[in-house]
Parts: structure tokens; sequence; C-alpha cells
């Protein structure tokens, strides 16, 4: 009956995009405060090789959260 | 016709006179996590949110196709019915804010059109099915649950990320965050509400005659208009929520700040591009409340969670019942322009009458907001 009523593969893009988008920017962002935030650190305490590791990996960080979020303003206007 | 002109801008100002009281109202849902968080200033917060509002109308016109398509049919849409439907939903949010009950303008707006079509030309007229339940109450219901869910699944998630790192350069940058994901609510709210009113006003110019009911997209002159009322709308309420920000606002850190406004900004922008009209306040207090569930049960506010079902459950039939009322009392004066300038004061007088009651007697005793 709802199946009939409802556009369910729109209902259930609208479920899994939501659930992508929000779950993934924020995680990624978190690994930009993490990979940044412990680079420094890392970086004070003279472990250069560490500390270029989480470098990279709060690079990534940021490159991801921008990345998803263009991706999803150009999927939006289109 | 030239009754018909006039009766097409008033409907058309009465349009964006709710898209700007639209914006007043949700400045403080847009704003309030980047504020309480100190993520911004309260007067670049607001500024900010403002200019997103209008930039995030132009980005898509899905959800205004669902307003202008399928709720009721555009074959029978009149003016007399826009009209009816929009007084509807004005006076429902009176009524509602006077009394200090939870509302949905948007919800009111979709309602208050329904009653006014159904009194017009019958149950015929309305798409039910796939329209209100299908396109509305559905998703609707959906929205909030699934910004809690997912508020709740991304603080748990940053918690565990950054758990071990020391607190203070973690909130800054989780601030700084704050201002991609506030940015990106507001975008989001003005995309899925501006787009509300845009529909509206397609409806109108089919009643009128100079867009097709078969493809009722609206011209850029319309989504211009709707985007600058939302926009001010957003800017002028700004200055009233700084002035009561500091006690209002549950205080939360930035990692959930960011959460939440992440998670609502996701289910408002993939629900636009659904085309489904939804209740963005509802969807921002789903995440608010999801990412501080996740942290303490105790601490979510279980009374907004309430408000939320109760608004969803009378809305609707309400400003469905008002904009009925109102398109029988307008069309006694004719199909011409006359009853929507007298119904116009009538709306006018009442509302001024309630501000100035309400300025002399101070806020209600059941201090719920109306939720748009």
């Amino acid at each position: 009956m709802i199946a009939s009523i409802v556009d369910t593969d729109a209902l259930l893009t609208v479920v899994w995009a939501s659930l992508a988008a929000g779950v993934g920017v924020t995680a990624a962002f978190g690994f930009a405060i993490l990979g940044g935030l412990r680079a420094i650190e890392l970086g004070r305490t003279g472990r250069v090789g560490e500390a270029a590791i989480f470098a990279v990996i709060g690079m990534l960080g940021v490159a991801a959260t921008f990345a998803a979020i263009v991706f999803g303003i150009v999927v939006l206007t289109e | 016709m030239e009754g018909q002109l006039l009766t097409v801008i008033i409907v058309v100002a009465t349009a964006l006179i709710f898209d700007f009281t639209n914006g007043f109202h949700d400045t403080a849902n847009v704003v309030a996590t980047s504020i309480s968080t100190r993520a911004m200033a309260p007067r670049i917060a607001v500024g900010y949110a403002s200019i997103l509002n209008f930039v995030g109308a132009f980005i898509s016109l899905q959800v205004a196709a669902t307003v202008a398509s399928d709720v009721v049919d555009p074959n029978s849409i009149t003016l007399l019915v826009v009209f009816g439907g929009l007084v509807g939903a004005i006076a429902w949010n009176l009524i509602t804010w006077y009394f200090g009950l939870p509302s949905s303008s948007s919800h009111a707006l979709i309602g208050g059109i329904v009653g006014a079509m159904l009194v017009a030309k019958g149950p015929g007229a309305v798409f039910f099915e796939e329209g209100i339940l299908g396109k509305v109450m559905i998703p609707a219901l959906v929205a909030p649950m699934l910004a809690f869910i997912i508020g709740g699944i991304a603080i748990l998630l940053l918690y565990r990320i950054v758990g071990r790192l020391r607190p203070g350069p973690v909130t800054q940058g989780f601030r700084g965050g704050q201002v991609i994901s506030g940015g990106l609510l507001a975008l989001a709210h003005g995309t899925n509400d501006a787009q509300k009113t845009m529909g509206v006003i397609a409806l109108a110019l089919v009643a009128y005659g100079s867009l097709p009911a078969a493809d009722p997209t609206p011209p850029t002159w319309v989504v211009v208009s709707a985007a600058t009322a939302i926009a001010a709308g957003t800017y002028v309420g700004g200055w009233r929520i700084i002035k009561t920000m500091g006690s209002r606002i549950h205080k939360m850190d930035s990692a959930q700040g960011f959460a939440a406004q992440g998670a609502g900004a996701a289910v408002i922008l993939a629900s636009s591009h659904g085309g489904f009209p939804l209740s963005t306040t509802h969807t921002i207090s789903g995440a608010v409340i999801g990412s501080g569930a996740a942290k303490r049960l105790s601490a979510v506010r279980w009374g907004v969670a309430g408000n939320i079902v109760a608004a969803w459950i009378v809305t609707l039939p309400a400003s469905a019942a008002i904009g009925a009322l109102t398109y029988g009392v307008t069309r006694l004066f004719g199909t011409g322009a006359l009853g929507p300038v007298i119904v116009s004061g009538l709306i006018l007088g009442g509302a001024a009458m309630l501000f100035t009651r309400r300025a002399r007697e101070g806020p209600p005793v059941a201090a719920a907001t109306s939720e748009a």
C-alpha cells in the first residue's frame, strides 16, 4: 500500500545520499582535524615520519570534505 | 482581465510576504548552532545565512515542481484558491505564534492550498495519496528521524576520531568546520523553503493563464523575488534573534554543532533534490536532538520531539480548514479582486491586533516556538 503511494526509489535515494553525505563529510572533516593536530604535535617532538603520515591524513580529510560538498552541489544543480 | 491582474498581484504579494515571514521565523534554526558554539559572531552568522539563503533558492526547482504539480490539480487551480491557501497558512502561523503552539509553515502552506481547493473544486482536484501522503506527509515524518539518526552516528564517529586529542584545538577546528556546515544548512534552507513559495506563485500564474498547467516551471523573476524575500526575512529576523540569543539557545560543543548542521543540511539538500517539500525546522531539530542524544540520552529535549509530532498531526488539517473558510469568505464577494482586498485587510488588522496584544502581554506561557 505505502510502496504504491510513495516514490520509494526517490525516498531511498534521499536516505542513502543523506547518510553518505552527513556521516561521510563529518567523518572526513574529523580526520582532517585529527591529521592536522597530530602532525603538529608529532612535528614538535621531532617525529617527522609519523608527522608526515598524519599530515597526509589531514590533507586527504580536507580534500574529501570539499570534494564531497562540490560534488553534492553539482548533483543538485543538474 | 484588469480585476484578474489586481488579484494576481495581491496573490503574488501575499506569497512573498509568507516567504519573508518564513525566513524571519527560521533564522534561529539556521544560525543558532553556529552562534551558540561561538563558531561565528551573531552579526556575521545572520548576514552569512541570509546570503546563502538567497543563493540556495537558485540551486534546484524540484520542490517548486512538486508544489505546483503534485499536490493539487494545476488544471483546476484558480487565483482565489491560491489566495485562500496562502491566507490559511499565514493565519494558522499567526494563531500558533500567538498561543505558543508548535506548527510548521511548510505544512500550513500545503494544508491551506488543499483546504481551499477542496471547497472550490472538490476532492477530485486534490492528489491525496501520491501527492499529500506520498510527497509531503511521509517524507516529512522520515526526514527528522533520518536527521536524528545521522546526527547521532556522526557525533559518535567524531568523538571516536578526535576523542584522544586536546579539547582546545579540536574545538577551534570544529568551529572552523561550522563555517562550512552552517553555510550548507543555510543553503539547504533557502533551497527547500524558497521553492515552496515559488511553487505557489507558479500555481497563481497557471490560474492567471501566463504559465501552462502542463509545465508550471517558475520564471526567473519568481525565483529571484522568492530568493530575495526569504533572504530579507532571514536578515531582519536575525536582529530579533541576536537580542534574545544568550538565554534561549541550548548549549552544545562545536563537534556536536558541526555534526548536527551537517546532518540537517544533508537531509534537506537530498530531499530537495528528490522534490520533497519538508519542514526544515523539524529536520534541523531532529539533527540537533540526535547529536545530543548520542552523547547523553538525558540531553534529549523530548518536549521538542513531542512538538514535532503534534505539529505533524495538527497543522495540515487546521490550515486546510482555515484555507477552506478563507476561500468561502473570499468567494462571497465574487471572483474579482474585491474579496482578496477585503480579506487582506482583515488579515492585516488581525495580525496588528495579535502583535499589539502579544507585545502588551509578553510571551505565551507555553513558550514553544512556531516552526517552519
